[in-house]
């Protein structure tokens, strides 16, 4: 492996480290944002703010608030499970790129396509839900603050990694057979 | 699979060890010998011709086709 290419991976593993402190910390603030919601928050209580003002929802339905901050927690939690995914992948260095083609690699690459695929259905799912809410006439925060949007974006990135995965099924098999040629 | 690779045979009659016949043909011995047990995918004509040059040899001495029975 070539300095260059070590010094790239280092700041890519220094910036999956990055976004996974910071995307945790983002679950982590949905997660106590609900819980204190329903404990020290009584109902029409005007104090209630937070970074995503979900209040009118909450002074709206329980039952809707409950839907939307669980959606914006899963998804939240998807990102950072796929981040700690990216720290490991990193920090374990089961690649070569001698040898690129191994089969922990083919597993990470999948891995990180069924994730990408649970965000984009969760990011879908809360993105139809908090439309019908706005049609009623609740006032909500755009799917970007509540961390929902590009649901679009990806489902693409799962079917392109999804696409990887296979390429990489087959280099594994070629990768094998050329290493089992004399 | 069915092709057999008889290369101890032939190294046996010519009484070539597996070091010597590793040097002769310029292929490492963990290759070598993946080809001496048989878990060898695939041989380059090259490396076929270099170990039949050391061995004195013919391609068919060394590789055999055997029906499979199932």
């Amino acid at each position: 492996m070539s300095v260059k290419t070590d010094y790239f991976l280092k700041a890519l593993h220094i910036l999956a480290w990055i976004i996974f402190i910071g995307v945790s910390i983002e679950a982590g603030g949905f997660i106590f944002n609900l819980i204190f919601t329903f404990l020290f928050i009584a109902k029409g209580d005007r104090e209630f703010r937070t970074e995503v003002d979900l209040s009118a929802l909450y002074h709206h339905n329980d039952r809707d608030y409950i839907t939307i901050i669980s959606l914006m927690i899963i998804v939240a939690v998807l990102k950072a499970i796929m981040f700690y995914v990216i720290v490991r992948f990193f920090h374990d260095k089961p690649y070569n790129l001698d040898q690129p083609f191994r089969e922990p690699v083919r597993r990470f690459v999948l891995n990180l396509a069924y994730i990408s695929f649970g965000i984009a259905l969760f990011s879908s799912w809360g993105a139809g839900y908090s439309k019908g809410l706005v049609k009623q006439g609740v006032p909500l925060p755009d799917l970007q603050t509540m961390k929902m949007a590009g649901a679009d974006v990806w489902l693409f990135m799962g079917v392109a990694l999804l696409v990887i995965a296979q390429v990489f099924k087959k280099g594994i098999e070629l990768q094998a057979e050329n290493d089992l040629t004399v | 699979m069915p092709i057999i690779v008889n290369l101890d045979v032939m190294m046996a009659k010519r009484k070539m060890s597996l070091n010597e016949l590793s040097e002769k043909v310029d292929i490492t011995l963990s290759n070598l010998s993946i080809l001496k047990t048989g878990k060898a995918k695939a041989i380059r004509f090259s490396t076929l011709e270099a170990i039949c040059k050391a061995l004195d040899c013919q391609p068919a001495d060394i590789l055999e086709y055997r029906t499979r029975r199932d």
